[in-house]
């Protein structure tokens, strides 16, 4: 079963070795200068908050209109992944934010949609492990509402006037900026892939255990 | 009449009261005024701490935040998070082998037994 961690932890020795460097040598932006760096990280971090949560979503509903118990495994691999990479976005917009915009935080609709989606997942994780019978199927039903926001967190910034950059920054991004760009989201990309596979085996060694308890009480 | 007579005292009154264009002005070289006119000074020197607050274009290098620090840091939590959850599922990992060999081992067990 550890085989499954050697392509998360090959990904993140490339994302190591390879990024860093790629995004060093990146061009610098016009007004905000170094901190504008912090981009390459936290963009392809948040984008694979949003699929994660999309995954879960899914998943979550495949459990609880088809019943198959394995959709249940990568739900929950996938909202601890959108807890992960969540307060990796939640952290890095910061610091970023304290440069350039000179606040660490603003109450504006991306900022704040954001904070809400990653806390429904954490909600989702802390009901998976304290709820009890029955927290599966009510924890499904949360996800799938954590699901829902997603396209409001997406579209917020081009809705209402806020200070974070709009979405079409990614698809207008200069020349220079986008293999920097495109290959930190591909390792980000290739990373989440292995964790949620690496997580999945973890929920499936557990659901295996369960099941090994209840045939030894048999035996028994 | 006595309105008429009114009138002409007021525009009496006035015309005395209001000095017209014609009006000699005091002059400085006229040691007539020297006592009651003061003498135009030169202006007062700007103070060394400005009164008010006074905007400037761009705030000054020693006063901007330095970039470095926040990318660095930025940098650091991502890498911090990232191994830390993977050191996290390869403990999990392990400890649910071992329940599993452990499991397997003693139903073996039961089963040899029964």
């Amino acid at each position: 079963m550890r085989r499954a961690f050697l392509p998360a932890v090959v990904a993140a020795t490339v994302l190591f070795a390879v990024a860093p460097w790629v995004v060093a040598r990146a061009p610098y932006e016009q007004t905000m200068g170094l901190v504008q760096k912090i981009f390459y990280f936290h963009v392809p971090s948040a984008m694979m908050m949003f699929v994660s949560a999309v995954v879960c979503g899914i998943a979550s509903a495949i459990f609880l209109f088809g019943r198959r118990p394995r959709a249940d495994h990568v739900a929950v691999a996938a909202a601890e992944l959108v807890a992960v990479f969540g307060i990796i976005v939640l952290v890095t917009g910061p610091l970023w934010a304290r440069k350039a915009w000179g606040v660490w935080w603003q109450w504006d609709a991306r900022l704040t949609s954001t904070l809400v989606l990653w806390m429904i997942f954490m909600a989702y994780l802390l009901l998976r492990r304290y709820g009890g019978p029955g927290s599966d199927r009510l924890g499904a039903g949360l996800a799938l509402f954590g699901m829902a926001n997603v396209p409001f967190v997406y579209w917020s910034v081009n809705v209402w006037r806020t200070l974070h950059p709009k979405t079409s920054v990614v698809m207008t991004l200069d020349p220079g900026m986008r293999p920097a760009f495109w290959l930190s989201a591909g390792a980000f990309a290739l990373l989440y892939a292995a964790l949620l596979a690496a997580r999945v085996r973890l929920e499936d060694g557990r659901a295996t255990v369960e099941q090994l308890y209840l045939a030894l009480d048999e035996h028994d | 009449m006595r309105h008429a007579t009114v009138l002409v005292l007021l525009a009496a009154i006035l015309a005395v009261a209001t000095p017209g264009e014609g009006a000699p002005r005091p002059t400085s070289g006229d040691p007539t005024f020297a006592l009651s006119v003061q003498q135009p000074s030169a202006p007062p020197p700007a103070p060394l701490i400005p009164e008010g607050f006074e905007p400037v274009g761009e705030r000054p290098p020693a006063e901007q935040l330095p970039a470095a620090p926040f990318v660095m840091a930025a940098y650091a939590f991502v890498w911090v998070a990232l191994l830390g959850y993977l050191w996290s599922i390869w403990r999990r990992l392990g400890a649910v082998e071992r329940e599993l060999a452990d499991l397997t081992r003693r139903i073996e067990d039961a089963g040899r037994r029964a």
